[in-house]
Protein backbone atom coordinates (compact mmCIF):
# COMPACT_ATOMS: atom_id res chain seq x y z
CA UNK A 1 0.00 0.00 0.00
CA UNK A 2 2.68 2.41 0.65
CA UNK A 3 4.50 1.31 -1.68
CA UNK A 4 1.42 2.21 -4.12
CA UNK A 5 0.98 5.80 -2.64
CA UNK A 6 4.73 6.24 -3.02
CA UNK A 7 5.12 5.57 -6.89
CA UNK A 8 1.86 7.35 -7.50
CA UNK A 9 3.54 10.17 -5.43
CA UNK A 10 6.29 10.62 -8.17
CA UNK A 11 4.01 9.77 -11.05
CA UNK A 12 2.31 13.17 -9.66
CA UNK A 13 4.95 15.14 -9.11
CA UNK A 14 5.90 14.39 -12.31
CA UNK A 15 3.00 16.04 -14.17
CA UNK A 16 2.84 18.77 -11.54
CA UNK A 17 6.03 19.99 -12.69
CA UNK A 18 5.65 19.08 -16.04
CA UNK A 19 2.35 20.92 -16.35
CA UNK A 20 4.51 24.37 -14.75
CA UNK A 21 5.27 27.24 -17.05
CA UNK A 22 3.42 29.53 -18.83
CA UNK A 23 1.29 29.14 -22.20
CA UNK A 24 1.41 31.98 -24.54
CA UNK A 25 -1.11 32.25 -27.24
CA UNK A 26 -0.12 33.64 -31.22
CA UNK A 27 -3.02 36.08 -31.92
CA UNK A 28 -3.34 38.18 -35.30
CA UNK A 29 -1.89 41.69 -36.28
CA UNK A 30 -3.92 44.03 -34.43
CA UNK A 31 -4.79 46.36 -31.17
CA UNK A 32 -5.17 44.72 -28.30
CA UNK A 33 -5.89 45.63 -24.71
CA UNK A 34 -5.35 43.94 -21.59
CA UNK A 35 -3.68 43.71 -18.21
CA UNK A 36 0.36 43.19 -17.72
CA UNK A 37 0.41 39.88 -15.98
CA UNK A 38 4.64 39.93 -15.71
CA UNK A 39 7.60 42.33 -16.83
CA UNK A 40 11.14 40.87 -17.43
CA UNK A 41 13.09 43.83 -17.39
CA UNK A 42 16.58 42.27 -18.27
CA UNK A 43 15.05 41.08 -21.75
CA UNK A 44 13.36 44.20 -22.29
CA UNK A 45 9.99 41.51 -22.24
CA UNK A 46 6.39 41.86 -21.12
CA UNK A 47 3.63 39.39 -20.77
CA UNK A 48 -0.40 40.84 -21.40
CA UNK A 49 -3.17 39.02 -20.61
CA UNK A 50 -5.69 40.66 -22.88
CA UNK A 51 -9.68 40.53 -21.73
CA UNK A 52 -10.68 37.33 -23.69
CA UNK A 53 -8.16 35.18 -21.60
CA UNK A 54 -5.22 35.05 -24.00
CA UNK A 55 -1.60 35.58 -23.43
CA UNK A 56 0.82 37.34 -25.42
CA UNK A 57 4.50 37.45 -24.85
CA UNK A 58 5.83 40.68 -26.20
CA UNK A 59 9.71 41.32 -26.64
CA UNK A 60 10.06 44.83 -26.89
CA UNK A 61 12.43 45.91 -30.02
CA UNK A 62 13.90 49.22 -31.30
CA UNK A 63 10.66 50.25 -33.37
CA UNK A 64 8.47 49.51 -30.43
CA UNK A 65 6.70 52.53 -29.26
CA UNK A 66 6.20 52.85 -25.42
CA UNK A 67 4.07 55.59 -24.45
CA UNK A 68 1.90 57.37 -21.65
CA UNK A 69 -0.51 60.20 -21.39
CA UNK A 70 0.73 60.95 -24.90
CA UNK A 71 4.46 60.88 -23.92
CA UNK A 72 7.35 58.92 -24.80
CA UNK A 73 7.92 56.71 -21.80
CA UNK A 74 10.75 54.44 -20.13
CA UNK A 75 10.50 50.59 -20.42
CA UNK A 76 10.88 50.81 -16.79
CA UNK A 77 7.45 52.47 -15.97
CA UNK A 78 5.73 49.39 -16.77
CA UNK A 79 4.82 47.21 -14.26
CA UNK A 80 2.61 44.27 -13.53
CA UNK A 81 -0.92 44.75 -13.15
CA UNK A 82 -1.31 47.45 -15.32
CA UNK A 83 -3.56 48.07 -18.01
CA UNK A 84 -2.00 48.46 -21.48
CA UNK A 85 -2.85 49.02 -25.01
CA UNK A 86 -1.06 47.13 -27.64
CA UNK A 87 -0.27 46.87 -30.98
CA UNK A 88 1.21 44.02 -32.56
CA UNK A 89 2.46 42.83 -35.89
CA UNK A 90 2.11 39.04 -36.90
CA UNK A 91 5.40 37.80 -38.29
CA UNK A 92 5.27 33.81 -38.90
CA UNK A 93 4.23 33.07 -34.94
CA UNK A 94 6.06 35.77 -33.52
CA UNK A 95 4.34 38.90 -32.11
CA UNK A 96 6.18 42.53 -33.14
CA UNK A 97 4.81 44.85 -30.75
CA UNK A 98 4.34 48.03 -32.82
CA UNK A 99 3.21 50.09 -30.10
CA UNK A 100 2.31 49.92 -25.98
CA UNK A 101 0.05 52.34 -24.48
CA UNK A 102 0.30 52.47 -20.94
CA UNK A 103 -3.40 53.75 -20.01
CA UNK A 104 -3.39 54.14 -16.36
CA UNK B 1 54.72 34.89 -52.16
CA UNK B 2 54.28 34.66 -48.60
CA UNK B 3 52.34 37.89 -47.11
CA UNK B 4 53.18 39.30 -43.76
CA UNK B 5 49.64 38.79 -41.51
CA UNK B 6 49.67 42.60 -40.87
CA UNK B 7 49.56 43.21 -44.40
CA UNK B 8 46.05 40.95 -44.45
CA UNK B 9 42.61 42.34 -43.31
CA UNK B 10 39.63 39.78 -42.88
CA UNK B 11 36.51 40.38 -44.07
CA UNK B 12 35.47 38.63 -40.99
CA UNK B 13 35.96 41.06 -39.08
CA UNK B 14 31.99 41.97 -40.86
CA UNK B 15 30.99 38.53 -38.61
CA UNK B 16 29.35 38.50 -35.42
CA UNK B 17 31.45 37.96 -32.34
CA UNK B 18 31.46 34.06 -32.00
CA UNK B 19 31.22 34.82 -27.87
CA UNK B 20 28.43 36.10 -27.75
CA UNK B 21 25.60 35.71 -25.49
CA UNK B 22 23.19 33.03 -27.09
CA UNK B 23 26.37 30.89 -27.72
CA UNK B 24 26.70 30.15 -23.96
CA UNK B 25 23.69 27.81 -24.30
CA UNK B 26 24.89 25.42 -27.17
CA UNK B 27 28.37 25.63 -25.05
CA UNK B 28 26.51 24.57 -21.60
CA UNK B 29 23.60 22.37 -22.68
CA UNK B 30 25.50 19.22 -24.04
CA UNK B 31 27.32 18.01 -20.72
CA UNK B 32 24.00 17.66 -18.87
CA UNK B 33 22.46 15.76 -21.57
CA UNK B 34 25.11 13.71 -21.97
CA UNK B 35 25.40 13.49 -18.10
CA UNK B 36 21.88 12.95 -17.43
CA UNK B 37 21.61 10.20 -19.93
CA UNK B 38 24.24 8.07 -18.98
CA UNK B 39 23.54 8.54 -15.21
CA UNK B 40 19.78 6.74 -16.49
CA UNK B 41 21.70 3.89 -17.85
CA UNK B 42 23.84 3.55 -15.26
CA UNK B 43 21.59 3.52 -12.66
CA UNK B 44 19.61 1.04 -14.20
CA UNK B 45 22.57 -0.80 -15.06
CA UNK B 46 23.39 -0.77 -10.89
CA UNK B 47 20.01 -1.60 -10.36
CA UNK B 48 19.38 -4.08 -12.54
CA UNK B 49 22.96 -5.92 -12.28
CA UNK B 50 22.73 -5.45 -8.05
CA UNK B 51 26.66 -4.22 -8.52
CA UNK B 52 27.47 -1.11 -6.44
CA UNK B 53 29.93 0.40 -9.15
CA UNK B 54 27.49 1.23 -12.18
CA UNK B 55 25.16 3.22 -8.87
CA UNK B 56 28.11 4.81 -7.84
CA UNK B 57 29.17 6.04 -11.40
CA UNK B 58 25.38 7.10 -12.03
CA UNK B 59 24.97 8.75 -9.34
CA UNK B 60 27.90 10.77 -9.29
CA UNK B 61 26.66 12.06 -13.25
CA UNK B 62 23.33 12.64 -11.97
CA UNK B 63 24.31 15.45 -9.21
CA UNK B 64 26.63 16.70 -11.90
CA UNK B 65 24.39 16.24 -14.73
CA UNK B 66 21.94 18.11 -12.06
CA UNK B 67 24.02 20.93 -11.76
CA UNK B 68 24.83 21.28 -15.44
CA UNK B 69 21.24 21.51 -16.62
CA UNK B 70 20.40 24.30 -14.14
CA UNK B 71 23.55 25.68 -15.68
CA UNK B 72 22.02 25.54 -19.21
CA UNK B 73 18.29 26.34 -17.85
CA UNK B 74 19.92 29.70 -16.95
CA UNK B 75 22.16 30.95 -20.29
CA UNK B 76 19.00 29.25 -21.89
CA UNK B 77 17.13 32.30 -20.44
CA UNK B 78 20.00 34.92 -21.49
CA UNK B 79 19.65 33.09 -24.97
CA UNK B 80 16.01 33.61 -24.96
CA UNK B 81 16.08 36.71 -24.53
CA UNK B 82 18.11 37.31 -27.86
CA UNK B 83 16.51 35.20 -29.95
CA UNK B 84 12.89 35.45 -29.53
CA UNK B 85 13.28 38.64 -31.27
CA UNK B 86 14.57 36.83 -34.60
CA UNK B 87 13.20 33.39 -34.67
CA UNK B 88 9.25 32.92 -36.61
CA UNK B 89 7.97 30.68 -34.04
CA UNK B 90 8.62 31.37 -30.24
CA UNK B 91 5.94 29.09 -28.99
CA UNK B 92 8.84 26.36 -29.72
CA UNK B 93 10.96 28.29 -27.80
CA UNK B 94 8.14 28.71 -24.99
CA UNK B 95 7.85 24.49 -24.89
CA UNK B 96 11.26 23.80 -24.94
CA UNK B 97 12.40 26.32 -22.36
CA UNK B 98 8.74 24.61 -20.33
CA UNK B 99 10.56 21.42 -21.15
CA UNK B 100 13.78 22.02 -19.52
CA UNK B 101 12.72 23.11 -16.39
CA UNK B 102 10.91 19.95 -16.15
CA UNK B 103 13.91 18.22 -16.95
CA UNK B 104 16.28 20.36 -14.22
CA UNK B 105 13.04 19.82 -11.71
CA UNK B 106 13.19 15.95 -12.07
CA UNK B 107 16.26 15.35 -12.06
CA UNK B 108 17.03 17.64 -8.84
CA UNK B 109 14.20 15.37 -7.19
CA UNK B 110 16.16 12.34 -8.56
CA UNK B 111 19.64 13.95 -6.92
CA UNK B 112 17.99 15.26 -3.97
CA UNK B 113 16.71 11.39 -3.44
CA UNK B 114 20.35 10.08 -3.86
CA UNK B 115 21.75 13.30 -1.31
CA UNK B 116 19.59 11.58 1.35
CA UNK B 117 19.70 8.24 0.52
CA UNK B 118 24.00 9.17 1.09
CA UNK B 119 23.24 10.42 4.45
CA UNK B 120 21.08 7.98 5.47
CA UNK B 121 17.77 9.59 5.74
CA UNK B 122 14.65 7.46 5.19
CA UNK B 123 16.96 4.07 5.76
CA UNK B 124 13.66 1.88 6.10
CA UNK B 125 12.91 2.75 2.51
CA UNK B 126 16.11 2.28 0.93
CA UNK B 127 14.81 0.15 -1.54
CA UNK B 128 11.98 2.35 -2.63
CA UNK B 129 14.20 5.48 -2.81
CA UNK B 130 16.70 3.81 -5.10
CA UNK B 131 13.54 2.58 -7.22
CA UNK B 132 12.43 6.37 -7.33
CA UNK B 133 15.62 7.50 -8.81
CA UNK B 134 15.59 5.53 -11.23
CA UNK B 135 11.97 5.93 -12.14
CA UNK B 136 12.33 10.00 -11.91
CA UNK B 137 15.15 9.50 -14.26
CA UNK B 138 13.52 7.25 -16.68
CA UNK B 139 10.58 9.87 -17.04
CA UNK B 140 13.33 12.96 -17.01
CA UNK B 141 15.25 11.35 -20.09
CA UNK B 142 11.74 11.16 -22.09
CA UNK B 143 11.76 14.84 -21.33
CA UNK B 144 15.13 15.09 -21.69
CA UNK B 145 14.74 13.70 -25.05
CA UNK B 146 11.73 16.02 -26.08
CA UNK B 147 13.19 19.12 -25.10
CA UNK B 148 16.76 18.26 -26.95
CA UNK B 149 14.41 17.48 -29.90
CA UNK B 150 13.35 20.91 -29.83
CA UNK B 151 15.86 22.54 -29.24
CA UNK B 152 17.40 20.70 -32.39
CA UNK B 153 14.25 22.09 -34.22
CA UNK B 154 14.97 25.83 -32.98
CA UNK B 155 18.33 25.81 -34.38
CA UNK B 156 17.92 23.57 -37.30
CA UNK B 157 14.57 25.00 -38.85
CA UNK B 158 14.52 28.24 -37.84
CA UNK B 159 18.15 29.53 -36.92
CA UNK B 160 17.94 29.95 -33.32
CA UNK B 161 21.49 32.30 -32.65
CA UNK B 162 22.71 31.11 -36.06
CA UNK B 163 24.45 33.20 -38.26
CA UNK B 164 23.40 33.43 -41.96
CA UNK B 165 26.68 33.96 -43.98
CA UNK B 166 25.67 36.28 -47.17
CA UNK B 167 25.22 34.86 -50.17
CA UNK B 168 28.19 35.05 -52.03
CA UNK B 169 30.14 34.34 -48.80
CA UNK B 170 32.34 37.63 -48.74
CA UNK B 171 33.02 38.14 -45.32
CA UNK B 172 34.86 34.69 -45.50
CA UNK B 173 37.50 36.28 -48.08
CA UNK B 174 40.36 37.43 -47.19
CA UNK B 175 41.83 40.85 -48.77
CA UNK B 176 44.91 42.75 -48.31
CA UNK B 177 44.97 46.14 -47.41
CA UNK B 178 46.48 46.79 -50.77
CA UNK B 179 43.53 45.38 -52.25
CA UNK B 180 41.49 47.70 -50.38
CA UNK B 181 43.15 50.89 -51.41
Amino acid sequence: MKKKLFYSAIIILTFMVSACGGKTDVVDSGTYEGTIKEVEAEKTEIYVETSDGKTLELYFTDETKLTQDGEEAQFSSLTEGQKVEVTVEKVGKRLDPKSVKILE
Amino acid sequence: MILSPSKYLNNMEQLPDFWRTEIWHPLTVHFPVAFLTLATIFLIAGYWLRKANPTYTGQILLIAGTIGAWIAVYTGGLADGIVSRQICDPTVLKSHENGAFTVAWLFSGASALVIGDYFGLLRQFRNWLRIGIIVLAVIGSGFLAYTGHLGATLVYQQAAGVYTPSDDCNEFIETSTEDRE
